[in-house]
């Protein structure tokens, strides 16, 4: 009976009912955990599908933090990966085990789409706090390359832009996760971080400028160009999907995506400077600004 | 019945006695007086207060209708009230004179007072009777209220006395169709009045931890004297050392399990009489008493049986939204545990009804998440229980506490 009520109300998608519910639904979930440890997962699906319908970036009460190492050691792979992006991560940044567990969870766990998704919120989330960064290893940063979509209210991607987080991430010194990290937490649901900006920029112009590198440029200006197209459906269009964003949120998302496409084709266009004419891509021949930087560069090039 | 009898006794030899000596009867009348005196005086002291020693059926008559009659009291003087102020706003005949007056100011003037007086007698009579239509009207929904009023204090009059009646009717003819559950509350209720004697009246703590042991395997605590919450609480404060000294609570040694067993029973009794009688001034009093015994103070290092107690203070002080108790250091024992859940799905159920269907205090929320949290799981009892304060909340039909097994309540939700 509980269960079917929670369902309904997730169904009916009334947020605001479910936000006002949110407590007694976070009570319900060690029990629903328990249970699909026994072979049930009904009430856990439901609890999930709860907390994703109502559109808020955390949905279970605070108080879950106390119980949380209990249920991180007792549930099952799945379980703990599904609810691991429910959990206050910001509240236990002291708890190194946790992400162990969760960790040997993921490793535990086939990979599907709702998986990744989970993996990728919490990775990005637990990324975020500064404490529990070093206990990321590259296995788990390689859950990127998923490439999941994530929902339009995702915490970890809001806090995933952080400035020590995109640093991480291009320590490790692998393109292809460099290329899926850019790829996810670029969004047009969300503002990147003013430092973690300045840091994805500074990642264009070195990680992305050699040579090789025309296919990750390709993904990344596609994305760019997929984000700036749904930014100019205007705000109210958003807003229908996650009427968490604001107005000063969506100008700062317009001329952040605006400048790191700017940016990618200053790069592509240095890029070809440095290389013969001939290689020049047709799709850098359809921007406008390439075209124009180029015509000025060719006098140069021929020289 | 025995108090009537008295009391007919009473009049007839003050009646027999004075026809015989006028001397005697007086003394004879004057102490049968005193005695309706005194009695009228025990069953009012008995109304007003629970905690007084002398309860008549009387007393416990008038408690009981109390708040209805000044209900119905209140409601009508007030519409009574506000249809008056509303007539003489809105009167004819008070406008009529204002603007008369107006009209020939000055009207005490030679040529102006005649015109004047005319048109007051031509129109005031007029005004009086739109007024007394107007005020009639205004009348009528609360006098016709009122009946409906009257009849439901009369039922609530009648309601005891018909059960009354049955009960007489089983007793009479040896059994009826719910004689079983009769006599079990029967029982229960005597069972209860025991207890609340024998903890009054000896000083033996072997005694009080026999009773309250019983006390605390009473489930349904259907008609129990309140006074008997203030007993639990005044067991308990006779087993600790001093009150709250330097933050912590200390069990004089060899009193622990007394003081587990009474904090328990205290647990029981307050949230079972904050669902039935929130109003109690046996509540109000024990909560004054325990605000002195135990003041607000952070840091506190717990007994076992202090966090039971602390538990109960919670509920009693109301404290729902303030970080007051943490749960998670609570280790109740099975039996204690099922207790605790049980009373606190009723107090769930009557808080969400008294904030009309809105929330469940969320320290009863907490008990949920945390019981539902540990490992290994509480007894499925208990499971059921929270289940059943999450289904409150969240607005779904529970099934009775009372009417089923936990492992039928389990099923169902």
């Amino acid at each position: 009976m509980v269960a079917w009520k929670i369902k309904t109300m997730a169904e009916t998608g009334d947020p605001d009912e479910l936000r006002s519910k949110c407590k007694a639904v976070t009570a319900l979930l060690p029990y629903a955990v328990w249970r699909e440890r026994d072979g049930e997962p009904a009430i856990l699906g439901t609890f999930l599908g709860a907390a994703w319908a109502s559109g808020m970036m955390y949905f279970t009460w605070h108080r879950i933090d106390r119980f949380a190492g209990t249920l991180l050691s007792e549930a099952s792979p799945r379980a703990i990966v599904l609810v691991s992006p429910h959990i206050p991560w910001y509240l236990l940044t002291d708890r190194k085990d946790l992400v162990q567990h969760w960790a040997a969870a993921t490793s535990l766990v086939p990979c599907t789409e709702e998986v990744a998704r989970s993996v990728i919120d919490t990775l990005l989330q637990v990324a975020s706090r500064r404490k529990l960064l070093p206990y990321i290893t590259a296995d788990l940063w390689a859950w990127l390359t998923k490439r999941p979509s994530l929902p339009p209210v995702c915490a970890g991607r809001y806090y995933g832009t952080y400035f020590h987080v995109v640093k991480a991430v291009r320590k490790l010194e692998d393109v292809e996760v460099l290329k899926s990290y850019l790829l996810i937490a670029w969004s047009e649901w969300d503002a990147i971080w003013n430092e973690g900006f300045n840091q994805m920029c500074a990642s264009l112009r070195w990680d992305f400028g050699g040579t090789g590198m025309d296919r990750h440029w390709v993904d990344l200006i596609q994305r760019l160009d997929h984000i700036l197209g749904e930014l100019d459906r205007g705000l109210e269009y958003l807003q229908q999907r996650n009427h968490n964003l604001r107005e000063y949120d969506f100008q700062l998302m317009e001329y952040q995506y605006r400048r790191l496409r700017e940016m990618l084709l200053e790069v592509d266009t240095e890029r070809v400077i440095r290389r013969s004419p001939s290689i020049v891509t047709p799709l850098l021949l359809k921007s406008e600004g390439s075209r124009a930087t180029f015509m000025c560069a060719l006098p140069l090039l021929c020289l | 019945m025995l108090q009537a009898a008295l009391l007919l006794l009473g009049c007839a030899l003050s009646r027999y006695l004075w026809e015989v000596d006028t001397t005697v009867g007086t003394v004879i009348v004057g102490a049968t007086t005193s005695g309706v005196l005194f009695y009228l005086f025990i069953v009012t002291a008995g109304a007003v207060s629970e905690s007084c020693p002398y309860q008549t059926p009387g007393s416990q008559a008038l408690r009981y209708l109390r708040p209805k009659a000044r209900r119905i009291l209140r409601s009508t003087s007030s519409v009574v009230a506000s249809a008056f102020r509303e007539a003489f706003e809105k009167s004819k005949a008070v406008k009529t004179v204002a603007m008369n007056v107006q009209w020939y100011y000055p009207w005490w003037s030679g040529g102006e007072i005649k015109p004047f007086l005319k048109d007051m007698l031509l129109e005031i009579p007029r005004a009086l009777v739109i007024d007394a239509y107007h005020l009639g009207r205004m009348m009528i929904r609360p006098l016709a209220a009122l009946p409906v009023g009257l009849y439901r204090l009369g039922s609530a009059i009648l309601a005891p006395l018909v059960s009354l009646g049955h009960r007489a009717h089983s007793k009479w003819n040896g059994a009826s169709p719910v004689a079983g559950q009769g006599s079990d509350e029967q029982m229960t209720v005597l069972d209860l009045r025991c207890i609340s004697w024998m903890i009054q009246t000896s000083s033996d703590k072997a005694v009080h931890l026999s009773a309250l042991k019983h006390l605390a395997t009473v489930m349904p605590l259907a008609d129990f004297d309140p006074v008997l919450v203030a007993d639990c609480f005044d067991v308990f404060v006779s087993c600790i050392m001093g009150g709250v000294k330097n933050h912590g609570v200390v069990i004089i040694q060899g009193l622990e399990e007394l003081a587990m067993v009474s904090a328990l029973c205290f647990f029981n009794t307050v949230s079972h009489l904050l669902v039935t009688n929130p109003t109690s001034s046996v509540l109000v009093d024990v909560r004054q008493r325990y605000l002195k015994v135990f003041p607000p103070q952070d840091g506190l290092h717990y007994h076992r049986a202090y966090h039971t107690m602390n538990a109960a203070g919670c509920l009693l002080i109301q404290r729902w939204e303030r970080q007051s108790f943490r749960w998670g250091d609570y280790k109740p024992s099975p039996h204690e545990h099922v207790i605790v859940a049980h009373n606190l799905v009723k107090l769930a159920r009557s808080e969400y009804q008294r904030t009309q269907q809105v929330k469940v205090p969320r320290l009863i929320l907490r008990f949920a998440l945390h019981s539902l949290s540990l490992n290994p799981p509480p007894p499925t009892s208990v499971i059921a229980d929270c289940l059943s304060i999450i289904a409150i909340d969240l607005g779904c039909d529970t099934p009775n506490a009372g009417r089923m097994t936990p492992d039928e309540k389990y099923v169902y939700i």
